[in-house]
C-alpha cells in the first residue's frame, strides 16, 4: 500500500498530524495500536502550565522562554501560531473548546485540585483566578456511581468559595444499568444517557434539587457528540457544569471519537486494530513499515511520522538494562545507568518522564546520531519534557504534530 | 527469576500485559446494554487470575459474550481479551449445547438436510406456524427470518464447471464456506467469475467443512476441532500445489486463521498466510500491477459499508473498501464500526433476541440516515441481521464487484 504519509501511532499527536495533512488533499494512514491514552483525558488540554522552575505559567507562551534547551518546544517555529491551529482544529471536529495560548485558566481534577490548563471542553467547570464564579452549587453524584470522589471534591469546592450542597439521585435507566456495578463507569452511563428520554428523567430529578446557582455533575454525558450535554442543559432550569471522573472519561472518549471521524471524512485511512511491527530503513530513508494484521504488505509512504506515545503507549519499551524504541531502534536520549532512571521522592519530578527520541532540529527522528530524511517525531515519544511536572502534554503533542506537518510541506 | 517474569509474558492470550486501564469496557457491545454481563475487563483477564487457581471462579454468563473481538481491537496493549474469555468457557463450561444450540451450529448438516428440500424447507421456515414451533420449543426467536436454502448448492453447481475451470493457466483454491454452499450459491459464482476474468481457474479443497465458528459458540468443541484439523489438512495439500486459499466470508477466514490455533490449538502455521479473503488478494494483484478489472459504465450504486466485527479484528476493512473504491460508479458511505448485534447464531436464540437487537440499533439508524441503495459488508450474518432490521439489501463486495464487472474488458486487460 502506498500513502503519502504514514503516521504510526493513533492518538493526539497522530490524529492531529492525520487531518492537518488530510486537508491538504494528502493521502495519509493512521496506524493505530487499539485505543489512545485520550480516553485518560479529563477534558482540558495543557500548553504549559508550570515553568522550568516549577512556578505557575500566567501565560504559557512567556514561560516557554524558561524551558531547557531540549524541550519540543524550542523545534517550534511560532508556537503561538500553531497554538491557536490547534484550536482551531479542534473546533472543525466539532470539539467546542474555550482558552487562549496567551493566558491559562485552572483546570479541577477529579479529587478538586487545580491546575493551570489551556483549553477546556466546553461544559466542563473551570475557572478564571481561584475562585469559583457560582455562589451556591449543589454537587450531584447519581447513586451507586463511585467514579466521583464526592468527598475530596465537596471540601476542595469549598476552598474555592463556593456552599455546597451534596445530593444523589438515579433513575430507572440509571438503575437498570447500576445491576452491572463493576461496569457502572463514567462511559456506559454515558451510552445509557444518550438516548432522550433517558437524558429527560435525569433534568427532572435535577430541577427538584434546586434553587442554586449550579448544578455540577460528574462527566457522564456525550460519549459521542455534545448532542446529550446540550439537551440536559436545555430541559434543566438551572446552569449545569462537569466535573472529570476516573478514567475511561467521557469527554476524553469524545475528543478521540471526534477527531478519529474528523480525520475519516477528510478521506484519512484509519487503521485502528493494527500496529506497526517493524520499518525498513535503507540509505537515510524509511522504505516502508509492516504491520501485524496486513503480513506481507510493505506499507510504503514519501514520509513518516512516530506518534507511539511514551512508556504507556508502548512507543517507549524498558527493561532493567535499557530503555529503547521498537520499531525502528532510534536513539533514545536516556540516562545510561539505570540508578539514574528515577528519584527514589516518589512525588519529585521523575527523571525517566523526559527520555525519548531524539531528533534534530526539524523533528527528524535520530539513528546511530544521523537524521532520517522521511522519519519525523512528534508528541510523547520526544525526549525533552516531562508532562507531569510541566503541565505541557496535549500542548507539545498537538504543536509538535502541527510542526512536523509543516515540516513536511516545506 | 524477577527480571524473568518481568520480561516475558508466561500466561496465554497476553494476560500479563493487561494495565488495568478499562480502554476495553468502553468498546463492550454487550456490556453497554445488558448488566448481567461483567463487561471485557472483568470477564477477561480480572477474574483470569483467579480462574488459574480452579473452576469455582467460573461463571456461565460468560456465555453472554459474543466474541466480537471489540474489546481486542481496542486494547492498546494487545491483550487477547476475548480469547481468555472463550478459552475459559472451552476449559470450564459444563453447559453443552442444547438440540437447538446443535441445530443452529451444525451448518452442514442441517443445510444438506435443507437444501435437499429447499423449496419445502423454505416454505416452511417462513411459515407463522412453524415461527411459532421453533420460538416456544425450540427457542429460536420468532422474528427472526431464516436464510433461504439454495435447492441447488454450490458445489454441485461446480461440479459441472469444473473440467473449464482447469484450462485457465493459474489457479487458486476456494474455501466457499456453508453460506455460499447451502443459502447463497450466487456469492460463490461471483467469485468465480472475477476470478476467471483475471485468468484463475478455481479449485475446491479435497474437503471442506464447516469452519466451526457457530460450534465454538455453541459449546461443540469436540466436533470442531475434528472439523478444523480436515480443513487445515486439506489446506495444507492446496498450499503445497502452490495455491493461495481464498475466501468470500470474513469471520470463516478469521475463524480459520486465528481461532483455530489461539482457541483450539490446531496447527495452522502452514497455512495461515496462505488463507486470505478474496477482496485481499485482488487488492494486492492489482496493486502490483498483475491483474487488471474494467468495470461497465453503466453500473451505478450508492452502498453504505458495515465493517463486520471480525473483518476489524482481522484488520483487512481497507482492502475490500478500497476495491469498492475502484468501482467508478459505486458512492461508498463508511458506516461507524460497530457490532450489528447477530454474532453469528447468538441473535437467532429467544434469551438473546432483544439485546442482539439492542446492540444494534444505532448501527440500524446510522443506516437509514445514510439512505443507500444498498449496505455492503464481508460477513453473513450481518447481512441477515441487516436484512431483517432495516429495510435495505445487504450484498458482499464480492457480489458488487461480479455486478460491476465488464467481463469481456477485463479479460482482454488480462489477456485472456
Amino acid at each position: 500500500m502506498k500513502f503519502d504519509t504514514i503516521i504510526i501511532g493513533g492518538g493526539l499527536t497522530a490524529l492531529t498530524a492525520g487531518i492537518s495533512l488530510a486537508k491538504k488533499q494528502k493521502r495519509v494512514a493512521v496506524i493505530g495500536a487499539g485505543q489512545s491514552t485520550l480516553h485518560f483525558n479529563s477534558g482540558s488540554l495543557d500548553l504549559l502550565g508550570y515553568d522550568n522552575d516549577g512556578n505557575e505559567a500566567a501565560n504559557p507562551l512567556e514561560a516557554i522562554k524558561t524551558l531547557p534547551e531540549g524541550h519540543p518546544y524550542h523545534k517550534v517555529s511560532d508556537v503561538k501560531l500553531l497554538a491557536n491551529k490547534a484550536k482551531s482544529l479542534l473546533e472543525e471536529a466539532l470539539i467546542g473548546v474555550d482558552g487562549e495560548a496567551t493566558g491559562n485558566h485552572y483546570r479541577i481534577s477529579p479529587i478538586g485540585e487545580l491546575a493551570p490548563t489551556w483549553l477546556t471542553v466546553d461544559g466542563m467547570a473551570s475557572l478564571h483566578g481561584k475562585q469559583l464564579p457560582w455562589k451556591n452549587i449543589i454537587l450531584a453524584n447519581i447513586e451507586g456511581f463511585l467514579d466521583f470522589q464526592v468527598y475530596f471534591l465537596k471540601p476542595a469546592l469549598e476552598k474555592l468559595g463556593a456552599n455546597v450542597t451534596l445530593r444523589t439521585f438515579t433513575t430507572p435507566s440509571l438503575e437498570f444499568a447500576r445491576q452491572s456495578p463493576s461496569e457502572f463507569r463514567a462511559t456506559n452511563i454515558a451510552k445509557y444517557l444518550d438516548d432522550e428520554t433517558n437524558v429527560k428523567e435525569v433534568a427532572e430529578k435535577l430541577n427538584d434539587m434546586g434553587p442554586a446557582d449550579a448544578i455540577l455533575l460528574p462527566a457522564v454525558l456525550g460519549i459521542a457528540n455534545e448532542k446529550a450535554v446540550a439537551q440536559l442543559r436545555k430541559d434543566a432550569n438551572m446552569p449545569i457544569y462537569f466535573l472529570a471522573t476516573m478514567h475511561p472519561s467521557v469527554p476524553g472518549v469524545r475528543i478521540a471519537t471526534l477527531l478519529r471521524r474528523h480525520f475519516q471524512a477528510l478521506g484519512g485511512f484509519h487503521f485502528q486494530s493494527d500496529f506497526v511491527t517493524e520499518g525498513e530503513i535503507k540509505g537515510g530513508r524509511v522504505q516502508f513499515v509492516k504491520t501485524h494484521n496486513m503480513v506481507d504488505e510493505r506499507m510504503e509512504a514519501d514520509n513518516f511520522i512516530l506518534a507511539t506515545g511514551s512508556f504507556m503507549s508502548r512507543g517507549l519499551r524498558s527493561n532493567y538494562q535499557e530503555v529503547w524504541e521498537p520499531i525502528f531502534r532510534l536513539d533514545v536520549d536516556s540516562a545510561a545507568e539505570r540508578k539514574d532512571w528515577h528519584n527514589d521522592q516518589f512525588f519529585t519530578a521523575q527523571h525517566f518522564m523526559t527520555f525519548g527520541v531524539g531528533t534534530d532540529d526539524k523533528l527528524h527522528a535520530l539513528k546511530d546520531g544521523k537524521a532520517i530524511e522521511n522519519l519525523y517525531a512528534a508528541g510523547s515519544v520526544l525526549s525533552g519534557n516531562d508532562f507531569l511536572k510541566l503541565c505541557d502534554h496535549e500542548g507539545v503533542d498537538m504543536i509538535t504534530a502541527l510542526q512536523v506537518t509543516k515540516n513536511i510541506s516545506l | 527469576m524477577n527480571a524473568r517474569t518481568q520480561l516475558k509474558s508466561i500466561s496465554g492470550h497476553e494476560l500479563e500485559q493487561c494495565l488495568k486501564c478499562t480502554i476495553c469496557t468502553v468498546y463492550c457491545p454487550v456490556a453497554a446494554v445488558e448488566p448481567a454481563y461483567a463487561g471485557p475487563k472483568q470477564a477477561g483477564p480480572d477474574k483470569e487470575r483467579y480462574r488459574m487457581k480452579g473452576e469455582l471462579f467460573f461463571e456461565q454468563n460468560l456465555k453472554l459474550c459474543l466474541n466480537c473481538k471489540r474489546c481486542e481491537v481496542a486494547c492498546p496493549n494487545d491483550v487477547k481479551i476475548a480469547d481468555i474469555i472463550q478459552s475459559t468457557r472451552i476449559k470450564y463450561s459444563t453447559h453443552g449445547p442444547s438440540l437447538r444450540d446443535r441445530m443452529l451450529a451444525s451448518t452442514d448438516f442441517v443445510g444438506t438436510l435443507a437444501h435437499n428440500f429447499a423449496p419445502i424447507t423454505n416454505f416452511a421456515l417462513g411459515l407463522k406456524p412453524m415461527k411459532v414451533v421453533l420460538d416456544s420449543v425450540m427457542k429460536i426467536d420468532k422474528h427472526r427470518t431464516f436464510p433461504a436454502y439454495s435447492f441447488k448448492t454450490f458445489e454441485q453447481w461446480f461440479k459441472k464447471h469444473a473440467a473449464e475451470q482447469a484450462l485457465y493457466p493459474k489457479h487458486i483454491s476456494y474455501f466457499h464456506g456453508c453460506y455460499a454452499n447451502y443459502n447463497y450459491p450466487k456469492l460463490g459464482q461471483d467469485f468465480v467469475k472475477i476470478m476467471n476474468a483475471c485468468g484463475y481457474g478455481i479449485r475446491l479443497l479435497e474437503k471442506e467443512k464447516c469452519c466451526g465458528v457457530a460450534m465454538i459458540a455453541n459449546g461443540m468443541y469436540k466436533e470442531v476441532k475434528k472439523a478444523g484439523e480436515l480443513n487445515i489438512r486439506s489446506m495444507e495439500k492446496a498450499v503445497k500445489e502452490g495455491d493461495t486459499i481464498l475466501t468470500t466470508s470474513s469471520t470463516c477466514t478469521f475463524t480459520m486463521r486465528d481461532e483455530y490455533k489461539e482457541l483450539l490449538g490446531i496447527d495452522n502455521s502452514q497455512v495461515r498466510n496462505h488463507l486470505m479473503l478474496a477482496t485481499r488478494f485482488l487488492y494486492q494483484k492489482i496493486e502490483s500491477g498483475e491483474i487488471k478489472l474494467a468495470f461497465r459504465k453503466d453500473y451505478h450504486k450508492r452502498l453504505a459499508y458495515h465493517s463486520a466485527c471480525h473483518m476489524e479484528k482481522m484488520g483487512w476493512v481497507h482492502y475490500s473498501t478500497a476495491l469498492l473504491r475502484m468501482i467508478p460508479g459505486v458512492e461508498l458511505i463508511m458506516l461507524e464500526s460497530q457490532c450489528c448485534g447477530i454474532a453469528g447464531t447468538y441473535g437467532f436464540k429467544k434469551e438473546n433476541y432483544e439485546r442482539s437487537q439492542k446492540i444494534g440499533s444505532s448501527l440500524f439508524q446510522n443506516i437509514k440516515e445514510a439512505k443507500p441503495e444498498a449496505v455492503s459488508t464481508d460477513c453473513e450474518t450481518c447481512k441477515w441481521q441487516i436484512e431483517m432490521s432495516t429495510d435495505y439489501p445487504v450484498e458482499n463486495p464480492i457480489t458488487t464487484i461480479a455486478d460491476a464487472l465488464d467481463v469481456e474488458a477485463t479479460r482482454k486487460l488480462n489477456r485472456i
